[in-house]
């Protein structure tokens, strides 16, 4: 559960706000995609969720952010980390390097929450599984791939089971299955346990296959909030540095030029394509 | 790739607690220090460190760390103390200076000691993988944040290496200069560390972020997936070797 209202915020030596007066509620359960062009403050909003605004990086801020009834600036960073999980773009700079092994990686986390010995093997091997790495168990984080490190600092915040789970364009290193078994997971984790997640990410095909709800930024704003379908197939998308899915793309040509009598809202997946062109 | 030394092995003084390894390694700095001749120094080199080193199956590791080391301490130890140092049985005359074997003897016996302190960390580093080390002292109250650094260091250095690396190869793809005359070289420095130091802070401020997010710094009682390996039969070593370190020191002292 999030709780954002009226959140402004601007990094300090930086007059230009990164946010402005942001109002979001995010109930359990709810997979929320954050869309937006380079520098519409996207990063800046998963720090906020993540308690490393106001903590981390100083600045001025007004409003709330609160995390399952927590206000995120009363309690220390040390504590949020338990609360929230952040998984952050540059997945090389998430290995810690406190570990010599893959499957230790993952556990350290773990082990800083005090969580017992059998469970952190358990918790940890099931990350691993989930994230395809269980071959990769016993090799040193450093040695992997750049899409492989991705999905270690995936199964790192996985493994931690936080209730609300930040990522940060979690998939820039990923092939196109690791992406989407990613959301597929992100998909059975929200329905199965009731984690809040936010995910930041610029693959309009994915966040609406899966994204219960999208929000789009613009310049610190939040310009427009809704259903995928009413969000994603929207005119004015394209206005704030966005493309629409191919498929919305094709059906808005056809409709405009009269090729389409379809009555249905404009598809944005492929299964919804060939509704609308039958 | 990681920066340790660390050769693993399926030795049973592999499987040692590492503060079992440790105390051990402190009595046999302490005996090579303390102890009065040369026979007896060496004597602690082959019967405990040597003999440790062969049924760790690092036999042959063992000696070529030591002697890669201990080579330089050696000649240079033997010049100085051979030439310079009192006494009257001169050896060989060399005109202003006479080679004498009390001098050799004393090269000798400090070469020695300085082996078998040597000998003692080697054997340590070899057998003994860092991060349990760090575990087993973080669990006698080390702060987890100075294991942390160490552990950290032994793998982050290589990747740096790596980086400088790229970052010389980027360079040079753009034109820049890194071989030829000192001033070419000097002058190709500082667009080679300027990426290198910068990126690193930068990646500084990540790396923190994601120890954050990992509850590095959460308070109160932490566990671990490492198993470190212990026995009342280790323990009781254990004290026996800080207490013969002990007697030792007392002895010298006296």
């Amino acid at each position: 559960m999030i709780e954002v209202e009226d959140f402004s915020f601007s990094y300090a030596g930086n007059p230009k706000p990164a946010l402005t007066a942001i109002d979001l509620l995010i109930p359990p359960g709810q997979v929320c995609a954050i869309v937006g062009a380079n520098g519409a403050g996207k990063s800046t909003l998963c720090f906020a969720l993540s308690g490393f605004i106001p903590h981390f990086y100083r600045g001025t801020l007004s409003g709330s952010v609160r995390v399952n009834g927590s206000s995120l600036s009363d309690i220390p960073l040390s504590d949020c980390a338990g609360e929230v999980g952040l998984v952050f773009q540059n997945p090389f700079n998430q290995i810690t390097g406190a570990r010599f092994t893959v499957l230790e990686e993952v556990a350290f986390g773990l082990e800083n929450l005090g969580v017992g010995r059998d469970e952190i093997l358990a918790r940890s091997q099931e990350a691993l599984a989930a994230t395809g790495l269980a071959e990769l168990a016993d090799r040193s984080p450093f040695a992997l791939s750049g899409g492989q490190q991705q999905r270690l600092a995936i199964a790192s915040m996985l493994a931690m089971r936080p209730r609300v789970l930040v990522l940060d364009e979690p998939t820039s290193q990923l092939d196109p299955a690791g992406t989407e078994a990613l959301f597929e997971r992100l998909d059975i984790l929200s329905s199965s346990s009731d984690t809040t997640i936010v995910i930041a990410e610029q693959k309009l095909e994915l966040v609406a296959a899966f994204a219960h709800r999208v929000v789009v930024l613009s310049g610190g704003r939040v310009l427009a909030d809704g259903k995928p379908r009413e969000v994603l197939t929207s005119p004015a998308l394209e206005a704030h540095g966005l493309r629409a899915t191919r498929y919305t793309q094709v059906a808005r040509r056809l409709r405009s030029a009269g090729l389409a009598r379809s009555t249905l809202p404009l598809p944005m997946t492929l299964p919804q394509a060939v509704e609308f062109l039958r | 790739m990681t920066g340790t030394l660390y050769l693993p092995r399926d030795s049973f003084v592999h499987r040692l607690n590492p503060l079992t390894k440790i105390s051990l390694a402190l009595a046999c700095v302490v005996a090579g220090s303390t102890l009065p001749t040369l026979p007896m120094v060496l004597g602690v080199f082959v019967l405990v460190l040597s003999t440790m080193a062969a049924s760790a199956r690092l036999f042959v590791h063992f000696l070529r760390a030591c002697f890669r080391v201990i080579w330089p301490f050696a000649v240079s130890l033997t010049i100085v103390q051979g030439l310079f140092s009192e006494g009257t049985t001169v050896l060989l005359d060399l005109g202003p200076f006479n080679l004498k074997a009390e001098g050799l003897l004393s090269a000798a016996t400090l070469t020695g000691r300085l082996l078998v302190g040597l000998g003692a960390a080697t054997l340590l580093t070899l057998t003994t993988r860092p991060d349990l080390l760090m575990h087993s002292l973080v669990e006698r109250g080390l702060p987890a944040q100075t294991a942390y650094i160490v552990v950290t260091a032994l793998q982050i250095i290589p990747e740096f290496r790596a980086r400088a690396q790229s970052i010389i190869d980027a360079q040079r793809s753009r034109g820049l200069e890194t071989e030829g005359s000192m001033l070419s070289r000097l002058r190709s420095l500082f667009p080679l560390v300027a990426p290198l130091v910068l990126g690193s802070l930068m990646d500084l401020e990540e790396r923190a972020i994601a120890l954050e997010a990992r509850a590095f710094t959460r308070r109160g009682h932490r566990t671990s997936l490492l198993e470190i390996p212990d026995s009342t039969i280790e323990r009781i070593a254990r004290w026996g070797f800080l207490l013969l370190t002990g007697a030792m020191v007392v002895v010298r002292v006296i």
